[in-house]
């Protein structure tokens, strides 16, 4: 296992940001962590990286107790945070050569990475001088500038544009095929569907539900099917259940007829899921 | 050696960002600016005067500026976060940052000295009572940048102190008794006399002992001092 979360609290101010969350995530996994703005997110990825310290409960990395070996394990994690905390007076290539010296690593992986994300010819711009995405893609480049195992990202792609979302998920993709554990918070359905082989809705500090979408998908279907169809001059629609010898007798009927127009799964989002079982929107 | 090369890194970074970086580059200019106002505007100003007043400028403004401005810039932007996610520690990020202050402080001060027409008289002198009153400073300095919330409110924090470190040293002389006494206390006032001597009589550090025994003493209960606002309000505040 290589993330372990037991019964893990935190409150501020007399608030409880998380209460009491348990979760495992594989090694090679990339885990989808789930929730709309205040649920406790990126409390998680601050207790995981040591940077807060919990009210009750433990974690462990790598099998190693977060709060006790927190030297250790950063020394294989790397950290992409919400904010664009690059420093916005140096350039590209001074910012990622800093960390270089700081984990006393080839400056060789800097020229690699930004050829990757297709920087390399903007890498003596200063950093206040680029848009949105083009930082986003600077800090995953300084996350991974010291080959990490595990990869937290904390909403990866909030308020970038299509393009910059769609580069961040092919080079997400392509790190955890090379082996790479990804942990990702987002609010982002689309996203965490596309990328995560698991996911885990959080919400207000608990965890509500969790594991392999297209499983959440299966077991909050209504197991119905909307099929469209020829009436006469008309177009009409129809739910039907997905079991039964009925629909099945229904939709032989309307293709030896030649009358069925399109047939639609009704399967439900995971937005649509997590809404179902909180009764809150996820933006 | 990997904290040394670690502190090589921050000290690299804060070159490198402290060239474009406006604010600071201003702290700079102004004793330069200054010293070389007070030398050629007023010409019934002694050199030596012009010069203890542009180095005072440059210890004192310079050394609690920058570094409380690099630390509460660092806490505001938040990149203070990534810094100690990484292998640096604290303390490593702190000397890294005090270092640069204290080096572009000594080179100030040649030129300065430079401007002044000083024929490097009291050398020694000057620059052993510059390093140490620019370590008290940049301790200060670290203080408040460890209180300061942000960029701006570390002249709201400092300002107060700026101002006793410089004007209570310059009007001690010629001020009332009490204010007499409360620059006995300041270790501006003990440099700007080791300055006085070293300029004009070409003293060496051991006549000025005494001082200079004070402004490390100072220097060592403002350090202790840092260490325990850094104890409660750490590195990210």
């Amino acid at each position: 296992m290589m993330i372990e979360i037991d019964s893990l609290s935190k409150s501020y101010n007399g608030v409880r940001a998380l209460k009491g969350i348990n979760l495992k995530v594989e090694s090679g996994e990339i885990f989808g962590l789930l929730g709309p703005n205040g649920a406790g997110k990126t409390t998680t990825i601050r207790l995981l990286t040591g940077q807060l310290r919990p009210d009750s409960g433990g974690a462990k990395i790598f099998s190693r107790d977060v709060f006790q070996e927190r030297e250790e394990i950063l020394k294989n994690l790397g950290v992409v945070p919400e904010e664009t905390n690059l420093y916005e007076r140096l350039t590209i290539l001074q910012n990622l050569k800093f960390f270089c010296r700081l984990y006393q690593v080839d400056y060789a992986r800097i020229e690699e990475y930004l050829e990757m994300v297709g920087l390399l010819a903007e890498q003596d711009r200063q950093v206040k001088n680029l848009s949105r995405g083009m930082k986003q893609k600077v800090l995953l480049i300084r996350a991974l500038l010291h080959d990490p195992e595990v990869l937290f990202l904390d909403e990866p792609t909030s308020g970038l544009d299509p393009g910059s979302a769609s580069v961040i998920h092919r080079i997400l993709q392509d790190l955890n095929r090379e082996g790479m554990t990804v942990l990702l918070t987002s609010h982002n359905m689309e996203e965490v569907d596309k990328l995560c082989h698991r996911v885990a809705f959080l919400n207000q500090g608990q965890l509500v539900e969790q594991g392999i979408p297209r499983d959440l998908k299966l077991r909050h279907s209504r197991q119905q099917i909307r099929i469209v169809y020829q009436e006469q001059e008309k177009i009409r629609e129809e739910l039907l259940d997905i079991q039964g010898k009925e629909s099945a007798e229904f939709i032989a009927d309307l293709i030896t007829e030649g009358r069925l127009q399109a047939i639609h799964s009704q399967e439900p989002t995971l937005a649509d899921i997590f809404v179902e079982i909180t009764g809150r929107e996820l933006d | 050696m990997s904290k040394i090369a670690r502190i090589t890194a921050v000290l690299i970074k804060e070159i490198q960002d402290i060239r474009k970086n406006p604010n600071i580059l201003v702290m700079y200019a102004l004793p330069v600016f200054l010293t070389l106002l007070w030398n050629n505007i007023m010409p019934g100003m002694p050199p030596a005067m012009a010069l203890s007043f542009g180095l005072l400028f440059l210890v004192v403004m310079v050394g609690m500026y920058v570094p409380s401005m690099m630390i509460a810039e660092e806490k505001e932007k938040k990149t203070i976060e990534v810094l100690l996610l990484s292998p640096a520690t604290p303390a490593e990020v702190i000397i890294g940052k005090g270092l640069l202050t204290l080096l572009s402080i000594i080179l100030v001060a040649f030129l300065l000295m430079l401007i002044a027409g000083n024929q490097l008289q009291g050398l020694l002198t000057i620059l052993l009572a510059t390093a140490i009153t620019s370590i008290f400073a940049i301790f200060l300095g670290m203080i408040v940048g460890l209180l300061a919330k942000n960029q701006m409110s570390t002249g709201v924090v400092g300002m107060p102190v700026y101002l006793l470190l410089l004007i209570m040293p310059q009007v001690a002389d010629i001020g009332p008794e009490p204010v007499q006494l409360l620059a006995n206390f300041l270790p501006t006032y003990h440099y700007l006399l080791i300055l006085e001597s070293a300029l004009t009589a070409a003293a060496g550090p051991a006549e000025s002992l005494f001082q200079l025994a004070f402004i490390a003493f100072s220097s060592l209960i403002v350090f202790l001092g840092l260490l325990y606002i850094y104890r409660i309000k750490g590195l990210k505040g």
